[in-house]
């Protein structure tokens, strides 16, 4: 019974090791994009090994952070995902569960139909993604190509206070999206996300 | 008798007296909201008709609230804000007083301000663009409406972000003549802007942008001329394309101060440029007992050469560079068991499992249980230390005084422990007391042991680490634990293995005693780092201090001693090794290289820096470097 107990701590440890190891591939554009294996709002699960081949947008959300909300509003991701129908778009909900902006999935789900929101949104409750893509604003966009690498890593846009008309705005994410299909790098590969901090 | 009229009067020129705020024209209406207030000001109820215009724009802010500094850190924004009318005032350019930071949750930073901030405006009335009025219009005040539209984000945990319009009648004329609240104000605020280098012509400042290295780019600048403002001196770097800025690390040394900033660069397929701009402004700085910050935007070489491939490409962060860290991790983590004392207490392990009462297999699982949790705990409190401006890394361990101090005493207990004197960490030679609580404590015990080692293969993966993450340093540091329990995962999967050591036997005491030896050579070890953390004094009060632990270890272990007397022993026991943690503490040489709340730190170039040869080498100084390329003057 003892020994038992010794031999599963010894395989929790292993276990956490290896949780842990995502963190080793985080980050900069040019890298690999860590792995992953969340739940959606939707209850489905989530993998982003799922989606090899294939480019991916990650886009870290909270819809009570006032930047990711605004967007939601005018449908800034939603029409871009329908524009590139052929990527997969993800949002990501890496808010901590203690946090007052945390939303049950049933609450989300309803925002996400009030808004349009037409992309599954992952649960990150521990913040363990969120760390391992260094994800640092709502929104936080990334885009992984079909090399598995991260293509882009910043801002959606250039207008943080929201100032400008929709189509006076350069559109990062959109620009990186044209040149992957063009089988081109995103040029700016990188810029500096603003927004809320994530609620970790 | 007093007249109605007089009364009027009087009500009216009380009143007049009694409105608040300051004279008109010289702000605009706060505008409110229950986070912050904000309004536009002017130090001129009379500007002149050309020249500098300072004008202001004044924060009030709710407790906890804060607005932003230029580079805001990992979230937010600055205020943004343009002026009208464009053809009398330009285009003015905001300044930013000394800012402070913000930690947030999940390890993320802000830089701002909190309470009171007034963001003086450099605006300039220009030549012309203010002709003076027609002969029949000179009897009226002349004035000109300027108005700023602002937009600002203002956080706690949570941001909100405001938009105003501001407006304010600024009079022009000659004489010019100043508002006796707000021109005070803005020089108050002006006094605590940067400085430039221009200002300070006896600072002279070195910067390098080293990405050449092992682990991230560092990014060095270094300040003669100055002093360190002990808990107050900060860095700050001003948002750059290129690279993302890690938390600063503030050294004094003869002469200056030098910060280290672990820099990561946004695409890790992209070459640096040879040259890079950065701006950086240096707050709390001391020269001449008067207290002054300093901003400097300038093009820092970068070192690259050694990191980079002939392509131009920078070295990898590719699945195989993390191959091979993980690699390096875990053979450095196995050759742990090589150093002295982690080969005495694991030769005294293995030779006790061969007889372990609960099975060998339960016993080295034990033991390796022991080991990985007790890394994840090491992992846990270098995550704390890194947090709190202490360095770290694998090594920097051995440059507090007090930490070198306990790994001292485990050494010596271990040492003790060999020599039959104290029970712990392993049961004596032939004890019955085998069982698998034993081995676990073993395990735990070998991970402080191997602190004490810096061993080189190690520095990459864990400099990396810290690069990285709190994840990645638990994910690193376990890997080590996996490498350091390599000899009991062996046992744990092939318990066969145990024949192959010899049996236990009369030998086997002498053995221990002289492994004992062994980690006694340890304790000297780390009595030989404390020479050059402690001074002469305290050095001795520490050697006696383990004279003690030794004395009283030793009439613990005489026969006889029971009841009362053995538990004041024990008490002596803990007092010494109390007594060592304080005096080394007590009588450290150097200050502590960072203050805890206020200096954030990271650990590559603490760890490269001092382990394990400078923080050995009486002979060099504390910051010796080659000169550095790229020094500019204040002069």
């Amino acid at each position: 019974m003892y020994s038992k107990t010794i031999r599963t701590t010894l395989l929790g440890l292993a276990a956490l090791s290896l949780a842990a190891l995502p963190a080793l591939a985080a980050g900069s554009v040019g890298e690999t994009a860590p792995a992953f294996k969340l739940k959606g709002a939707d209850g489905k699960t989530y993998s982003l090994a799922d989606f090899k081949g294939k480019t991916v947008v990650l886009e870290w959300v909270n819809p009570n952070c006032p930047f990711s909300d605004r967007h939601a509003r005018e449908k800034t991701m939603s029409e871009l995902h329908k524009q590139y129908g052929q990527v997969v778009w993800l949002g990501i909900n890496s808010t901590n569960p203690e946090h007052r902006d945390f939303l049950k999935p049933a609450e989300h789900l309803a925002y996400n139909q009030k808004n349009g929101v037409n992309y599954p949104v992952l649960y990150d409750e521990t913040g363990a993604i969120g760390h391992a893509y260094d994800a640092k604003t709502t929104p936080h966009m990334f885009i992984v190509g079909a090399d598995g690498k991260i293509a882009y890593n910043g801002a959606i846009d250039d207008d943080p206070p929201g100032r400008k008309a929709k189509v006076e705005r350069v559109n990062f994410v959109g620009g990186g999206l044209t040149a992957a299909k063009a089988g081109k790098s995103p040029d700016p590969s990188a810029t500096k996300p603003y927004g809320c901090s994530v609620k970790y | 008798m007093i007249s109605p009229k007089s009364v009027l009067l009087a009500a009216a020129f009380a009143v007049f007296l009694l409105a608040p705020g300051p004279a008109r024209g010289t702000t605009s209406e706060w505008r409110k909201n229950p986070q912050s207030s904000v309004r536009l000001i002017t130090p001129w109820v009379v500007a002149p008709r050309s020249g500098d215009l300072i004008l202001g724009l004044q924060f009030r802010l709710s407790p906890g609230w804060h607005v932003y500094w230029k580079n805001s850190g990992d979230a937010g924004f600055p205020p943004a804000v343009t002026f009208q009318p464009e053809r009398i005032l330009g285009k003015p350019e905001l300044l930013w007083p000394q800012p402070s930071r913000f930690d947030l949750p999940g390890g993320l930073v802000a830089f701002g301000y909190e309470g009171e901030v007034v963001y003086p405006v450099l605006a300039k009335i220009l030549p012309g663009s203010l002709l003076p009025p027609p002969p029949e219009k000179r009897d009226k005040p002349e004035s000109f409406r300027i108005t700023a539209d602002l937009d600002y984000l203002i956080c706690e945990v949570d941001c909100i972000p405001y938009r105003y319009t501001l407006t304010l009648d600024q009079r022009v004329d000659f004489p010019a003549l100043a508002d006796p609240e707000t021109g005070p104000l803005l020089d108050t605020w002006m006094a605590r802007l940067p400085r430039t280098l221009a200002e300070v012509p006896d600072v002279k400042v070195s910067t390098v942008l080293d990405a050449g290295r092992q682990g991230p780019p560092d990014f060095e600048v270094r300040l003669l001329g100055v002093a360190e403002q002990p808990g107050k001196t900060n860095l700050f770097l001003e948002s750059n394309e290129a690279l993302d800025a890690g938390r600063p690390q503030v050294r004094p040394f003869a002469g200056g101060v030098v910060f280290h900033v672990p820099m990561k660069p946004r695409d890790a397929g992209k070459p640096l440029p040879g040259n890079l701009e950065i701006g950086w402004t240096a707050t709390n700085l001391s020269k001449d007992g008067q207290s002054f910050d300093l901003s400097v935007r300038h093009d820092v070489q970068v070192v690259a050469a050694a990191a980079q491939t002939p392509g131009g490409k920078r070295a990898d962060a590719s699945p195989r560079r993390l191959a091979r860290l993980l690699l390096w991790a875990f053979l450095g983590g196995a050759l742990l068991n090589l150093t002295p004392t982690v080969l005495a207490l694991l030769v005294g392990e293995m030779l006790s499992l061969r007889g372990a009462a609960g099975g060998v297999r339960e016993g080295a699982a034990a033991a390796a249980t022991g080991i990985v949790g007790a890394c994840w705990g090491i992992a846990g409190l270098a995550i704390a230390a890194h947090r709190a401006g202490v360095p770290a890394g694998w090594g920097a361990q051995l440059q507090e005084p007090a930490v070198t101090g306990l790994l001292a005493i485990a050494s010596a207990l271990l040492a003790l422990n060999l020599w039959g004197l104290v029970e712990a960490p392993l049961p004596p030679a032939g004890s019955p007391k085998t069982g698998t609580s034993w081995h676990l404590l073993a395990g735990v015990f070998t991970v402080p042991l191997a602190l004490a080692w810096p061993v080189p293969m190690l520095q990459e993966p864990v400099g990396y680490a810290f690069g990285r993450g709190p994840a990645t340093v638990c994910a690193v540091y376990s890997i080590i634990g996996f490498g350091l329990a390599l000899p009991y995962l062996i046992l744990t999967l092939a318990p066969a293995a145990a024949r192959l050591l010899p049996a236990p036997g009369p030998w086997l005491p002498r053995l221990r005693e002289g492994l004992g030896f062994l980690a006694g050579a340890s304790t000297f070890w780390m009595l030989y780092a404390l020479s050059h953390q402690v001074s002469p004094e305290g050095l001795a009060g520490i050697e006696l201090a383990l004279l003690g632990l030794s004395l009283i270890a030793w009439l613990r272990a005489r026969e006889g001693v029971r009841g009362p007397l053995r538990l004041a022993l024990v008490l002596g026991l803990v007092a010494c090794g109390a007594a060592v943690l304080w005096m080394a503490e007590l009588n450290r040489m150097a200050p502590r290289q960072v203050a805890p709340s206020q200096v954030e730190t990271m650990s590559v170039p603490a760890a490269e820096a001092l382990i394990p040869t400078k923080i050995l080498d009486p002979g060099l100084p504390p910051d010796a470097r080659e000169p550095l390329p790229n020094q500019t003057s204040g002069g």
